[in-house]
């Protein structure tokens, strides 16, 4: 990876400046999290570390369809030793066959569809919408025809080729088709489709609709052939301590993912956001309590089993910690304010109605003439008994700043 | 109403010249800012707080007819971020995410230089109004370094204009035209509750033997500390295809040799 990422920067540099836009961005990201040491899937530090920092040298290239973004990153955890490696975020060609019609080779970012927390139709890019002090994506290998007309457009896309089954969806080598159009009315339409090895079909469609200067409503559907989720296989078979990771994907027959939302905006600067959405891929509230009824019968043999077969059975069950949506259906509302002078705070509840879970987000950005400050809290809580409420990080504090060098 | 129609009686009452049809009027005014129907612009904004430079920020603007722009950010700081406007519809496209985001005219207006102001050269296609009087121009106050005052006093024709269309950034404009050549002057830019947002200012410069307006101060009621300086670097007339207005082509990199 950092010979890769070298060798891309390297010739990033390499080719001429005059002809070629290029920029490079530095950018500080701290984060310190406080442990929830109540909850049932806290095993403690090292295994849940509560301070990380990512810094992180961004050079973007474009010499006419040639596109390069890199990273270099330096990053530190407490109590580990610091990393450092370069990404290829992307490195790909756009070029054109005709009028209209163009062709895409390389890696490049694919984000398709609607939605602010939750992004059914990105069949391709899957990106984590809720993660705190995100890092910049990394697109998949693609090779991609794009047909445009004036409100039109179709892209044919075969990403990962030649990989065959990928470790995740990500991964996954698969054929994804976007079709999008706007339509007499001013309606944004989508519709995706993809087929791969883990999912099988994916379809979906959606739409954005603007009313009036300030309302806009939006709303998007998925089916896929095959759900997958993590659960840990000592439910249902009667154990209670592994030898070994039992977390493993559960393959299930169809589900659908889907968004609706509305936003307005005012021309004071305030704006508000509610979505909805429901993800097959997550847990429902029955699969909770039976993960946490399993950690607690492993709890209770505290003094009879090997506290470290304990603690470790503990920290594979909270893997199920790490999807993008813990429980299936979600609900975001969202305050923004901006002043208009690089000033824009905001405001996020996340509720999970099935179990009365919450997490709070605030928020700031400051942004200067070549210099930006993000700050964010984030605080999960809740009901008793629900999945964020039992997480085992309680609260997150971040910061991101960003230098723009030229 | 009462004073549409005393504006109408006084239009009547003006000189023929005057009381010119204000559709022809905002068209030899638009000619001053663009010579041609597609162009791309090249513009830099100065954004300056209680008198001193804060922010800079370079854009490139492509126009077609029919209410078309295409805003690329070129600053560091906002590098890969595009705005596309067709009549009165909006995406923007943030490079981190490489999709694009369907936004509402007042989600346009934020930021701290409203891409409104800058991909907004005409008002033929988005203004109708009644000439309202003719006045002494108006003379730029004496603290703007980049606007001076004529050395001698010139007559204008007061415009009162309304919003023709959905999605434009002003719903009304008091307009300033020199009258002999229709030379834009200056602006008052108001916003739907009728509030003055703005005050323009158009500073020409002669360009190939032809007065051309190559800056534009905006001076902000809400925030009056703030000055921004829209300076045109270059108008070249440019007609870029169709199918780079669509906007799920925001994310190719189609418009680098354009």
């Amino acid at each position: 990876m950092v010979k890769r990422g070298a060798a891309s920067c390297l010739l990033a540099l390499a080719l001429p400046a005059g002809a070629a836009e290029f920029n490079a961005a530095l950018m500080v990201a701290p984060e310190v999290d406080t442990p929830n040491t109540a909850s049932p899937y806290y095993v403690g530090p090292p295994l849940v570390p509560d301070r990380a920092s990512r810094q992180d040298l961004e050079l973007r290239l474009r010499e006419g369809g040639f596109n390069v973004q890199e990273t270099l990153r330096w990053q530190t955890i407490r109590d580990r030793t610091p990393e450092q490696h370069g990404i290829a975020n992307q490195f790909y060609y756009d070029g054109e066959l005709g009028d209209g019609l163009g062709w895409t080779a390389g890696k490049k970012l694919m984000s398709w569809g609607v939605g602010f927390g939750f992004k059914p139709l990105d069949v391709v890019q899957r990106e984590n919408r809720r993660l705190v002090n995100r890092p910049a994506l990394v697109g998949a290998p693609v090779l991609a025809v794009e047909r445009f007309t004036a409100d039109e457009a179709w892209t044919v896309a075969w990403t990962h080729p030649g990989r065959g089954e990928g470790s995740d969806d990500f991964r996954d080598a698969s054929l994804a088709l976007r079709w999008y159009r706007l339509s007499a009315g001013g309606d944004d339409l989508h519709a995706v489709a993809r087929l791969s090895h883990r999912r099988g079909l994916e379809a979906g469609v959606g739409a954005t609709r603007v009313i009036g200067e300030e309302w806009s409503i939006y709303g998007a559907a998925l089916y896929e052939r095959r759900t997958r989720r993590l659960m840990n296989m000592l439910v249902g078979n009667g154990g209670t301590l592994a030898a070994a990771d039992p977390m493993s994907e559960q393959v299930g027959g169809g589900g659908t993912k889907a968004v609706a939302g509305a936003q307005w905006t005012g021309a004071s600067g305030w704006s508000t956001l509610a979505e909805a959405w429901y993800d097959a891929d997550a847990y429902s509230r029955a699969q909770w309590q039976r993960l946490d009824a399993l950690t607690a019968s492993q709890h209770a043999l505290a003094g009879i089993a090997p506290a470290a077969a304990i603690a470790g059975n503990v920290a594979w069950s909270s893997q199920a910690y790490l999807t993008p949506n813990l429980l299936r259906e979600n609900l975001l509302l969202r305050l923004g304010y901006d002043d208009r002078d690089g000033f824009r705070p905001y405001a996020e509840l996340l509720a999970t109605p099935r179990d009365g879970g919450r997490v709070w987000t605030i928020g700031a950005a400051f942004e200067g003439n070549r210099q930006r400050l993000a700050l964010g809290l984030r605080q999960a809580g809740g009901a008793d008994g629900s999945a964020y409420a039992r997480a085992p990080i309680r609260r997150a504090a971040w910061a991101e700043w960003r230098l723009a060098l030229f | 109403m009462s004073r549409r129609l005393a504006a109408l009686a006084l239009a009547v009452a003006l000189p023929a010249s005057a009381a010119e049809n204000v559709a022809a009027l905002l068209k030899q005014a638009d000619a001053f800012r663009l010579p041609a129907e597609s162009v791309r612009v090249e513009t830099q904004v100065e954004l300056y707080k209680n008198g001193a430079l804060d922010k800079e920020r370079l854009y490139t603007v492509y126009v077609k007819p029919g209410r078309r722009s295409l805003v690329l950010m070129k600053s560091p700081s906002e590098i890969g971020q595009k705005v596309l406007m067709l009549a009165d519809q909006f995406w923007l496209l943030m490079p981190e995410s490489q999709r694009p985001l369907r936004i509402t005219a007042s989600q346009k207006l934020l930021g701290e230089a409203s891409t409104g102001d800058i991909a907004s050269m005409t008002w033929s296609e988005d203004y109708d109004g009644v000439v309202e009087d003719e006045v002494d121009c108006p003379v730029p106050p004496p603290n703007l370094p980049e606007a001076t005052a004529p050395p001698k006093p010139r007559r204008c024709l007061h415009l009162d204009l309304a919003q023709a269309r959905s999605g434009v950034t002003y719903a009304r404009i008091e307009l300033y035209l020199e009258k002999s050549i229709k030379l834009p002057i200056k602006a008052d830019l108001y916003v739907g509750s009728g509030k003055r947002a703005k005050e323009a200012w158009y500073v020409p410069k002669p360009i190939e033997g032809q007065q051309r307006i190559m800056a534009m101060l905006l001076l902000d009621d809400i925030q009056p500390n703030r000055r921004t300086v829209v300076h045109y670097r270059s108008i070249v007339p440019k007609a870029a295809p169709d199918e780079f207005f669509n906007p799920a082509a925001l994310v190719r990199n189609s418009l680098s040799g354009w």
